[in-house]
């Protein structure tokens, strides 16, 4: 589970403690003007996900970590597919963030009212 | 991204939305029913629209742009459009999305108006709320008595 707010003119997204290790990443930062949209998307934790590094993958029960597809990374921190968000980012490091949030439609909400379109 | 994308999938959705999806919410359709009908991969769905939110407004900008001039010439030459689904994905905008995104919103707010100087123009001039009035009857199955 990921906690997402804004700080500013940034998007915060912090793991929680446990996380940290799966994931190998406690906090990610993110400008909002490199946040391109936010979208609640549970039938994404059924597509191929690359190849993880550094990361854990045990199929249906947790996704965490940086992984690679297509020549884009793609960060992952996901349990419970049914409450995964995915967040689109251009000019960062990660193509995508596929994070686990408490309250997918409050996340997405705020995000997408955050970015300038 | 080729434009040729951005084409495929808004159109394709504007066109699906009249078509097929139309009576469902935006909330129901999921981006998986994207991904399956439009047969668009979902990370370039993503790379080129940024999200979900972001392809709606797409596709309603489309449909704005390509469908919405001809039906508004037809309006103003007097036809009857009641009967077809082309003022639907306006209408199901102006109801789910418009009270909850400001963007919608305007876009909506310019349609109506362009919508309105039409059928100002049309030989037996009507209001655009009898008009879509009529059309939600028609769609809902309930004719005028």
């Amino acid at each position: 589970m990921a906690q997402v707010s804004i700080n500013g003119d940034d998007l915060v997204v912090e793991m929680e403690a446990l996380e940290k290790l799966w994931a190998f990443k406690s906090r990610l930062v993110i400008p909002l003007v490199n946040v391109r949209g936010a979208t609640a998307d549970p039938g994404i934790a059924h597509d191929p996900k690359g190849l993880r590094a550094p990361g854990t993958n045990v199929p249906g029960v947790i996704t965490a970590g940086t992984f690679h597809q297509d020549g884009e990374r793609v960060f992952w921190n996901v349990r419970d597919r049914a409450r995964a968000v995915v967040i689109a980012l251009a000019d960062e490091r990660y193509a995508r963030l596929v994070v686990e949030v408490p309250d997918p439609a409050a996340t997405v909400a705020l995000i997408e009212q955050a970015i300038p379109r | 991204m080729p434009d040729t994308f951005i084409e495929r999938s808004s159109g394709g959705l504007s066109r699906r939305q009249n078509l097929r999806t139309a009576g469902r919410a935006y909330d129901g359709v999921s981006v998986e029913d994207f991904v399956q009908q439009l047969g668009v991969h979902r990370n370039s769905l993503y790379k080129v629209f940024g999200s979900k939110r972001g392809l709606y407004l797409a596709a309603l900008r489309w449909h704005l742009e390509h469908q919405l001039p001809p039906l508004a010439e037809r309006l103003a030459a007097g036809a009857d459009v009641v009967d077809e689904p082309g003022l639907d994905l306006l209408l199901l905008a102006a109801v789910e999305r418009a009270p909850v995104d400001v963007e919608v919103a305007a876009l909506v707010s310019k349609a109506w108006h362009d919508l309105e100087r039409a059928l100002q123009l049309s030989p037996a001039p009507t209001a655009l709320s009898a008009v879509l009035g009529e059309r939600l009857r028609v769609r809902a199955g309930v004719r005028r008595p």
